[in-house]
């Protein structure tokens, strides 16, 4: 019985292969969609899921001083991950766990947090791993080889950033965060050229986040970032910060800041603002008494509310950011206009009353009964009010406002520093459209707007440089990774604001403020410091004063300006009591360092010190005939000078104590450091003798009645015999500034 | 038997007269059928090796060509086995069809109760050295039980005899003549039960890409096997209104594959990754365009698509090959399947022909199935590519198959030289 297939069956099966042949045109329809119709689609998919893109960081440039000291640099580190996916089993977990928390003292718990996530392959540990404590880690992963943790736990290569000098010029270099960006200061303005460019290496990965196969790689490699040379000396920076900090806890100052900038270039060559931080650990709240303040608030917002703002003051750049008024400081300015504009010459004289009537306001000078008769010098050596009143209303208020303008206190200074205050006319000064006979008469003593000390030390500045305004910088050449100088930069003169003829007579004005006037106690012997002192009650707070210093050094052919303020001291708040002796102090470490040949005056050359004559290897008689304007302390038997105390070429004081020792081997003699302050020099100079001591005398003895104030060292310590002691004086008398 | 005997006198003029065989099937089979199916697993082979390495390098420690070594020794034992099939007079066969729906049956029930080899997933029996699926046996078990039955009750199934059965008359009796039982429509409803309850047991196994497979391959033996065509309108009409059912309301289904379609009806679905498998495949498929990344140079391949030795390989054989080569690929499939018509057509009767009909349109379901999935034309299922996909016992299960047809061949009215 043959039942060959049917036609009918023919059919049934052509029917089947038809409607069997349309599903397949239905799946390579579907398939030409996605392969051609949507394929670029899909396949960018692809690859972005596949492809990653590894960063390798580049190494950040260093920051030096103008000395090449380093201040800032980047040091290789490590970085730690965990691969959530490649966990096992709990006894491996356990282990990474420990781990990890016992050697990079990770939290226990986020470390438990970002293993659970199993479904990702990278979890980032800790950044900025020191090498022992890697090389600790991996000791430990081989360790537990058998538990394969080394296909959970990796180790990156990472960077750290150093500040071998740690809060050292801190508010000017800045400090990065934890992904190696700049946070304030020349590390935030410079982050791009400090960070170089990050080489990538590009991977095809499959899903497990394992490499697939190194066809698929691309590496792009770092380049370096840029190094800097900064402006800033590393010895006067430093100069400048001890007298800074030295005057937080002699004056109680909320803050106290200061800048010296290069005269000809506007360069900066020293900048702080204390109190300050340690940029190894900026996140650590450098204050004491602030910190312990903080640590007993209970309330944790209000705790994390206070910490920021502690951060956040101690990390400002107060010399940049911060507004003040400049007060007398400003008549530098005043004076300069005036003469610049022919309203006033050095023989207009003018007699203060103790007041001036400006339209309904009667306008009382700082000293009561007023400076009677005076030129325009002495004007501003009294620094009189009702005086610079009359020179700002002769001026004009359009003239007035020109020089505001060009003396720059309109814009900001330019300088290569994030977070520089922003003037804003109708808020920190006078607009010239709305600026009426009063605000023009307070405008011209230095009240009633705000300035930042950067602007105000840059005006100055013009004083010194021949009228040249200068626009102040901070980093002077950018270097490539071998050291080779790619960029110098090259000072800015931002416009001529007043003549040199004009500037020079107003720095001999400044001189006398300095010699004579309320600045006195900036005066250094030799050294012709030209300056102008200024107190300004701040606005809002009744009783805070801020006492500021502006000025340059050597008047005749000035090298470096100045600016010191102290915001709010406590007590004295005079600048001319408070800030000039800062200045004068530090002026004088400051030339001195720079080799400022010191010019003497005659007058001078009696008060001045005498040089330690050599007495080594002269026998006793010799040394006695060597040094007979001295006081000779011979020590031991021997009959020849085997060492003395000064030492040759120190400068002392004609009539000081020299010891000599003759016998090999003698111990040094000490003697108990007496108390040298509050005296007069000559009271001060046998105090020193009569225990066996030296003086060196500093600070401000051109006139009578200085006393002095500090030594160089403390009361009731022992020293060697004939040591020098530095010795500073001040006056009290007139130096009260308005 | 006029036909046979000119056969037979044809291969005695060239060969030296054969004493005919009750076992051993005699005459030539089909050439172009087998190169086909040699070419098909050579390219399925190759292709598995390039797929599953990464895969098997991760999953199986380290040893990249796991799945390779394990399926070529499969193949080989089933290109064996293949030719031993095709050596057997088909005729045998129909000794074992109801055997092999009872042991599918037994098989199926048996693997609800062991241990699943996937969590959640009944399909697999384990049987030490490897796993098999009852259902590929099932599969087999229809088209064998419908050809036979179909071949031998040919007259009943198009005839307009009444049903002779006792029920029927009952009812016929109860109803005073009114609802006449036809023997067409009893043969349509004994073929329904069967396949219905092999399905429904596939269904229970979490399995429903296998239950639809079995479906269509049961409705496309009754088509083959002539059942009444008005029936087709029903059972499509049924058909339809099962899909548009499930199409809006999934979550009737078993939650996975409820899932899944809805994953396959929202695009951005995504929820644990319902769609990953699916989009991972369309970008290798994209990444492939149209010539393709190259042998071996798959990127998806590397854990992105989810296994990729098995149901989503033709997304990598697309990202290797391009679209051209791909759709070359499926070209093959189709002459595979249109040769095996023709062969059944041409069989030396309905049985044979059912016979090989049935196997080769399951594949080409399968491959229509699973290539409309791998390209998201279709929710992903779990369907597997025959002759490409990873898997032993499936793997020799259809090379016996297309031993069965080779077989077929041996007697079909081809022109063989």
């Amino acid at each position: 019985m043959q039942k060959r297939p049917s036609k009918q069956m023919a059919k049934r099966a052509a029917w089947a292969l038809m409607f069997l042949a349309v599903a397949f045109l239905y799946g390579i329809g579907a398939l030409f969609s996605a392969s051609i119709v949507h394929g670029e689609e899909y396949r960018l998919k692809a690859e972005r899921n596949q492809l990653s893109d590894t960063e390798i960081s580049a190494q950040r440039g260093t920051i030096y001083d103008s000395n090449m000291e380093v201040l800032a640099k980047s040091a290789s580190a490590w970085l730690v991950y965990v691969n959530p996916s490649k966990i096992t089993d709990n006894e491996q977990l356990e282990l990474v766990v420990s781990g990890l928390c016992s050697i990079l003292g990770a939290d226990e718990q986020s470390v438990r947090n970002k293993l659970s996530k199993t479904e990702t392959g990278y979890q980032k540990i800790a950044g900025e791993v020191e090498t022992d404590t890697k090389d600790a880690l991996k000791a430990y992963l081989t360790e537990h080889k058998d538990k394969k943790l080394s296909t959970v736990v990796g180790i990156d290569p990472d960077t750290k950033r150093y500040y071998p000098y740690s809060s050292f010029a801190s508010t000017i270099i800045g400090f990065t965060d934890s992904d190696d960006n700049g946070v304030g200061g020349v590390e935030m303005q410079y982050n791009d050229v400090l960070t170089g460019v990050s080489g990538r290496v590009i991977t095809a990965k499959n899903a497990r986040q394992g490499s697939m196969s190194s066809a698929y790689e691309t590496t792009y490699d770092a380049q370096p970032g840029v190094g800097l040379v900064l402006t800033i000396d590393e010895v006067i920076q430093y100069y400048l910060e001890q007298s800074m900090s030295q005057a937080m806890v002699d004056t109680g100052a909320k803050y106290a800041y200061g800048i010296v900038m290069d005269v000809d270039t506007g360069a900066i060559l020293g900048m702080t603002s204390k109190p300050d931080f340690d940029l190894n650990n900026p996140r650590v709240i450098s204050n004491q008494t602030v910190a312990e303040r903080i640590a007993a608030i209970e309330d944790a917002t209000e705790k994390s509310k206070e910490t920021s703002n502690a951060l956040y003051a101690q990390w400002r750049n107060r010399t940049i950011s911060d507004t003040y008024e400049p007060g007398s400081v400003f008549k530098t300015v005043v004076a300069s206009a005036a003469l610049e504009e022919g309203v006033v010459d050095l023989n207009t004289t003018f007699t203060c009353t103790g007041g001036i009537q400006v339209a309904n306001h009667y306008q009382k000078c700082w000293k009561p009964g007023g400076h009677g008769h005076e030129d325009l010098t002495q004007g501003l050596m009294n620094s009189c009010n009702p005086f610079f009143i009359t020179i700002g209303q002769k001026l004009g208020k359009e003239t007035f406002f020109k020089y505001f303008e060009a003396f720059g206190f309109t814009e900001k200074s330019g300088i290569d520093l994030p977070a520089e205050a922003n003037p804003v006319a109708g808020k920190t000064y006078h607009a010239l459209e709305k600026m009426g006979i009063s605000e023009l008469s307070s405008s011209s003593f230095g009240q009633t707007f705000q300035v930042s000390p950067i602007q105000m030390i840059t005006a100055v500045n013009t004083i010194a440089n021949g009228g040249k305004l200068m626009q102040p910088y901070v980093v002077d050449a950018k270097l490539d990774s071998e050291g080779n100088v790619i960029e110098k930069t090259t000072p800015t003169v931002k416009r001529q604001v007043i003549s040199e003829k004009t500037a020079s007579t107003v720095a001999g004005m400044m001189e006398s403020v300095v010699s004579i006037g309320t600045g006195k106690n900036a005066y250094i012997a030799g050294y012709h410091v030209a300056g102008k002192t200024g107190t300004s009650e701040k606005i809002g707070i009744e009783g805070a004063y801020i006492a500021s210093f502006a000025g340059f050094a050597p008047a005749d052919n000035p090298q470096i300006s100045i600016l010191i303020a102290i915001d709010e001291p406590v007590g004295a708040h005079g600048g001319g009591a408070v800030a000039a002796p800062i200045a004068g102090e530090l002026l004088e470490k400051i030339l001195t360092y720079l080799n400022v040949e010191p010019q003497y005056e005659d007058k001078e050359i009696s008060s001045i010190s005498s040089v330690a004559p050599s007495l080594i290897n002269m026998t006793v008689s010799e040394a006695k005939n060597a040094a007979s304007k001295f006081n000779l302390k011979v020590i031991g038997n021997g009959d020849k000078v085997l060492s003395q105390t000064p030492a040759a070429g120190q400068q002392m004081r004609t009539g000081g104590v020299i010891a000599v020792y003759t016998e090999e081997g003698a111990l040094k003699e000490t003697a108990v450091v007496p108390n040298l302050c509050n005296m007069s020099v000559s009271e001060a100079n046998r105090a020193a003798v009569n225990a066996g001591f030296n003086i060196r005398i500093a600070g401000n003895t051109n006139s009578g009645e200085v006393l002095s104030y500090k030594q160089s060292i403390a009361e009731n310590t022992e020293a060697e015999k004939g040591s020098v002691i530095t010795v500073y004086f001040k006056s009290n008398v007139n130096v009260e500034d308005g | 038997m006029a036909n046979t005997a000119v056969r037979n006198q044809r291969t005695a003029a060239k060969k030296a007269p054969k004493k005919r065989s009750d076992f051993w099937a005699v005459g030539k089979l089909d050439v172009p059928f087998l190169l086909l199916v040699m070419t098909i697993l050579t390219i399925g082979l190759v292709m598995l090796f390039s797929a599953s390495y990464t895969y098997a390098y991760y999953n199986e420690h380290g040893d990249s060509a796991y799945f390779f070594k394990r399926q070529f020794v499969f193949a080989v034992v089933g290109v064996i086995a293949m030719f031993f099939v095709s050596k057997v007079r088909y005729d045998y066969f129909k000794l074992f069809a109801i055997p092999a729906v009872l042991l599918s049956w037994f098989l199926l029930v048996i693997v609800l109760f062991l241990p699943p080899v996937k969590p959640g997933f009944h399909r697999w029996i384990n049987l030490g050295l490897f796993t098999f699926q009852p259902s590929e046996i099932a599969k087999l078990a229809i088209i064998l039980f419908c050809a036979w039955h179909m071949d031998k009750n040919h007259k009943r199934i198009i005839g307009k005899r009444e049903n002779p059965s006792k029920f029927s008359k009952t009812v016929k009796e109860l109803s005073n003549g009114k609802i006449v039982v036809y023997d067409s429509f009893a043969m349509l409803c004994l073929y329904g039960v069967i396949i219905a309850v092999t399905a429904g047991l596939v269904y229970l196994e979490n399995h429903l890409s296998g239950t639809i497979l079995i479906f269509a391959i049961g409705v496309v033996m009754m088509f083959l096997g002539e059942v009444k065509q008005h029936w087709f309108i029903l059972i499509g009409a049924l058909a339809v209104v099962a899909v548009v059912f499930f199409i809006f309301n999934p979550e009737i289904l078993e939650k996975y594959a409820g899932e899944r379609i809805t994953a396959w009806l929202d695009k951005s679905y995504e929820p644990r990754g319902a769609r990953w498998q699916t989009n991972n495949s369309l970008y290798a498929i994209g990444s492939g365009g149209l010539f393709g990344t190259g042998l071996g140079n798959s990127k998806q391949k590397h854990l992105y698509v989810s296994e990729p030795q098995n149901d989503f390989i033709f997304a990598i054989v697309c990202e290797e090959l391009g679209f051209l080569r791909a759709a070359g690929i499926i070209l093959l499939y189709v002459l595979l399947v249109a040769r095996g018509v023709k062969i059944g057509l041409r069989a030396k009767d309905r049985f044979g022909a059912l016979l090989a009909m049935g196997i080769v349109f399951q594949v080409g379901l399968q491959t229509a199935l699973n290539i409309a999935v791998v390209t998201d034309a279709l929710p992903n299922t779990g369907i597997s590519l025959p002759f490409f996909s990873y898997g032993g016992t499936s793997l020799m299960m259809l090379l016996f198959e297309m031993g069965v047809v080779l077989s077929v061949s041996r007697y079909s009215r081809l022109e063989k030289n």
